[in-house]
């Protein structure tokens, strides 16, 4: 069953990726992230509340301080391993499922996939779900003055869906038709991403602004090698996983043909 | 053995539905995997963000 087999290498390509991920974020990302929180004020508990109504880490009150939160150490790496493993998990099953869709739509009409359609569906999925919208809002650290979290959300969306449908015109789609679609991508950076007015961290004292400028730019360069690792593991095992699916349905399609002839 | 017959006796409806049964079943993976993601990035109760806080921040979700 198709679904079935879909869902069953998407647990293992997020798994995989989920833990290379872990790894590397550990190692720059993670860092940066606790380096900004020691901005934070004293009276914060280490992981900054979350705050419905507002999108501020340092603004002062934090009615949300008892919300539940991973102690520092061993207990928050395990959650950000399984929060990195359910993300990739989501990621590889949308993956999977184009693959699968669009295996017999190239312009080659080659079906033999090997590692470098690993390496392209990997670099989609790394300029959909985090180039496009990086480049509109760069990767942030904790305390940064931002516009408001819902538009961000969907401006992160719609830039998300924009490229897609944009990539897969420039892939699949017959001229002219593939050059107008492949505009798509271009749309969201047109309408632009929503924008704090002012200084990133106007809300932080001057040399502690100045610190975490730092760190934010050190950040967008950690973010996008951890999320490079990410697709690097997605599509390369995706294309693996691909081929058994592709195997074992063409087998099942022929049984059944087979029986339905008997 | 009455599983066999009957798929003997209706093969163009069998041929049919397993191809419409294989969109449903791609459409079926990729809303899971839609619904997965927005669950893991976005959802905005706060234990949600709080055990998925630096995953987000390093994905380039927004945050906060």
């Amino acid at each position: 069953m198709l679904f079935r087999q879909i869902v069953f290498y998407a647990l293992l390509m997020g798994l995989l990726a989920g833990a290379v991920v872990t790894i590397v974020q550990t190692v720059q990302v993670v860092p940066i992230i606790l380096s900004a929180e020691t901005y934070e004020g004293a009276e914060e508990p280490a992981l900054a509340p979350f705050k419905a109504e507002g999108h501020t880490h340092g603004g002062g009150e934090s009615e949300d301080a008892d919300a539940w939160a991973p102690a520092d150490g061993m207990e928050r790496t395990l959650f950000t391993f399984i929060s990195n493993t359910i993300t990739a998990m989501g990621f590889a099953l949308l993956v999977l499922v184009a693959m699968f869709a669009t295996r017999n739509l190239t312009n080659s009409g080659n079906n033999d996939f090997n590692w470098r359609h690993g390496l392209i569906w990997g670099a989609a999925g790394y300029a959909v779900f985090w180039l496009a919208p990086a480049i509109g809002m760069p990767p942030e650290i904790p305390l940064a003055t931002t516009a408001p979290l819902e538009d961000r959300q969907l401006w992160w969306g719609f830039a998300a869906i924009c490229t897609a449908a944009g990539l897969a015109g420039l892939a699949f789609a017959k001229s002219p038709w593939r050059w107008v679609l492949a505009l798509l991508v271009l749309v969201p950076h047109i309408v632009g991403a929503p924008h704090h007015e002012g200084a990133l961290f106007a809300e932080q004292p001057p040399e502690a602004a100045a610190a975490l400028e730092a760190l934010a730019q050190q950040f967008v360069g950690a973010s996008a090698i951890a999320n490079a690792s990410l697709w690097i593991v997605l599509g390369l095992v995706g294309v693996w996983a691909l081929r058994r699916i592709v195997v074992s349905t063409d087998r099942s399609t022929d049984d059944e043909a087979f029986s339905s002839r008997v | 053995m009455q599983n066999i017959n009957n798929q003997a006796a209706t093969p163009h409806i069998s041929t049919q539905s397993t191809t419409i049964s294989k969109t449903l079943q791609l459409a079926a993976a990729f809303v899971l995997g839609g619904v997965i993601v927005y669950a893991a990035g976005f959802v905005n109760t706060a234990a949600v963000h709080n055990a998925a806080h630096d995953t987000r921040h390093s994905q380039g979700f927004p945050c906060h």
